[in-house]
């Protein structure tokens, strides 16, 4: 068990069926609430799936800062003697972003303008936060066939890396 | 932590710029931003302090291209080097797959690069990790100060784990490349190494229980220090420890990657003066031009498609909206009668 966990805090595998269902979560999310755009990233700063309007910033930017803020509210929380913030919002003058703690690694950052309203996104957030928490577990207790990288990968890899360099 | 991604067909590693403050981290970073191929690098972005002073982190993409099939890039991150600011440096820390620490070759700054080394396996420690197993790389960097220290001390005193190491002037473009060079070769072969020691195939998300790219080939003590690898002439570092075997710059011989720029950034020269650029901000401010067409290029079409919601879900939210204009309603009437009654 203790191996397990270890597997899934110590390594980040998606496989396309995985963020096809959590796709389908957001993209349901987002007709719901009418939020722009909604990202899933992972708390060491990778983005892992971004659905709705494009971000005009680079989008792993905005997941490395998004993930840089909730580490530095997780430690303000512990200083505080709670476990965690779990939730985080920004109010701008045109776009807004909430932000929240999906499951033990992931955030969900939604974006979202005049076009809905706090209460609605939070409404719905909450719902879909549920069952994506649901998801990523049985995400992680699936019993699958492991893809691999393919073989040629390194020798790939220094190839790319001779001529970017 | 390495994310590999076989939907978006994507691998992501986190590599770290680590050090004493004043070090040159961010130099190394705005060095590898100005130089990288637009194709290849993402904004630059600093959470910095006005005094300039790198507050939380400096943070960039450098995508690797196509790399077997899978988007291969790195997620860059410097942290701030004062020593009252380790509650964030730890943050930064988190999910590393690589370290390139850069040193102060100043003699002055001895036991502030000693302090950082410590602090730096004192902060992995605490996410399990330990720089006797994870890639890194070393850069003795300011080698033109006239108080530099000689380059075999600076061994003797920061290398215990026998990491490549690299001599740097971060301020003029030398040994940047270079160390970020070796550190990237270290962190993607150690990928593979980890998928090919992981478990049964069975496990939900194969992982290696240690990582085994440094830990399997120590480096023989007092390891060759690798040339200082000059930009301009575009000179070759040569692996200083078996174990990393850090990428001998030889010429491409396979068509240029899409989007490179002609030549690789090791023989561009001269190198330009680097400016810090003052108000940087999330947004990527004081990014030099042409970013944005990179990142124009960048940009993915939408695909908000609007899959059918759940039949639960669509029942909530008409009994929302009729909830909603009842009460509406009511108030409304309420109103009215109240506005009767006053007339």
């Amino acid at each position: 068990m203790i191996k397990d966990e270890k597997l899934r805090s110590d390594r980040l595998v998606f496989y396309e069926n995985d963020v096809e269902r959590l796709d389908a979560e957001l993209d349901s999310f987002l007709e719901l609430a009418r939020a722009r755009t909604a990202l899933l990233i992972d708390c060491d700063g990778h983005l892992v799936t971004r659905r709705g309007e494009p971000i005009e910033t680079a989008e792993e930017s905005i997941a490395a800062l998004v993930a840089g803020s909730f580490a530095a509210t997780k430690e303000m929380a512990r200083l505080l003697g709670e476990d965690n913030f779990n939730v985080m919002f920004h109010q701008g003058s045109r776009d807004s972003i909430q932000m929240q703690l999906v499951h033990h690694r992931t955030l969900m950052a939604i974006i979202f303008d005049q076009r809905t309203n706090l209460g609605l996104v939070r409404f719905y957030a909450q719902e879909t936060t549920k069952r994506i928490e649901q998801l990523l577990d049985s995400i992680e207790s699936e019993v699958r066939e492991e893809v691999q990288l393919s073989d040629d990968f390194t020798d790939s890899a220094q190839e790319a890396l001779d001529k970017l360099f | 932590m390495v994310q590999i991604n076989f939907a978006q067909k994507q691998v992501k590693a986190k590599v770290v710029y680590y050090g004493p403050g004043m070090s040159g981290k961010t130099t190394n970073l705005e060095v590898v931003h100005q130089r990288a191929p637009d194709t290849n690098r993402g904004d630059l972005t600093s959470i910095s302090t006005d005094g300039d002073r790198t507050l939380f982190f400096d943070y960039m993409p450098l995508d690797l291209g196509t790399v077997a099939g899978m988007k291969t890039s790195f997620q860059i991150y410097t942290v701030p080097g004062q020593v009252y600011y380790n509650s964030t440096r730890k943050l930064v820390l988190q999910g590393v797959d690589g370290v390139v620490f850069v040193a102060d070759s100043s003699a002055s700054m001895v036991e502030e690069n000693l302090e950082s080394l410590r602090n730096l396996e004192e902060n992995l420690q605490e996410y399990g990790k330990s720089l006797a197993t994870l890639p890194h790389v070393i850069q003795f960097n300011k080698r033109d100060l006239p108080d530099a220290l000689p380059v075999e001390e600076m061994e003797r005193m920061l290398n215990k784990h026998g990491a490549p190491t690299y001599e740097g002037i971060a301020n003029t473009g030398q040994g940047v490349f270079p160390t970020l060079k070796a550190l990237a070769s270290c962190v993607l072969k150690n990928i593979m190494q980890e998928r090919s020691t992981t478990g049964a195939p069975t496990a939900p998300a194969p992982a290696a229980a240690a990582p085994a790219g440094m830990a399997g080939a120590p480096a023989p003590a007092g390891a060759p220090m690798a040339p200082a690898p000059a930009a301009p002439t575009g000179g070759a570092p040569a692996p200083a420890a078996p174990g990393y075997q850090a990428a001998a710059a030889t010429a491409p011989q396979a068509a240029p990657q899409a989007g490179a720029q002609p030549g690789n950034l090791m023989q561009q020269a001269p190198p330009q003066p680097v400016q810090r650029p003052r108000a940087r901000a999330a947004s990527g401010a004081g990014r030099p031009q042409g970013q944005a067409q990179a990142q124009a290029n960048k940009k993915k079409q939408a695909t908000r498609t609007a899959t059918p919601a759940a039949p639960q879900r669509s029942k909530m939210s008409v009994a929302f909206t009729v909830g909603f204009v009842v009460v509406a309603m009511a108030v409304g009437a309420l109103l009215a009668g109240v506005v009767m009654k006053a007339l």
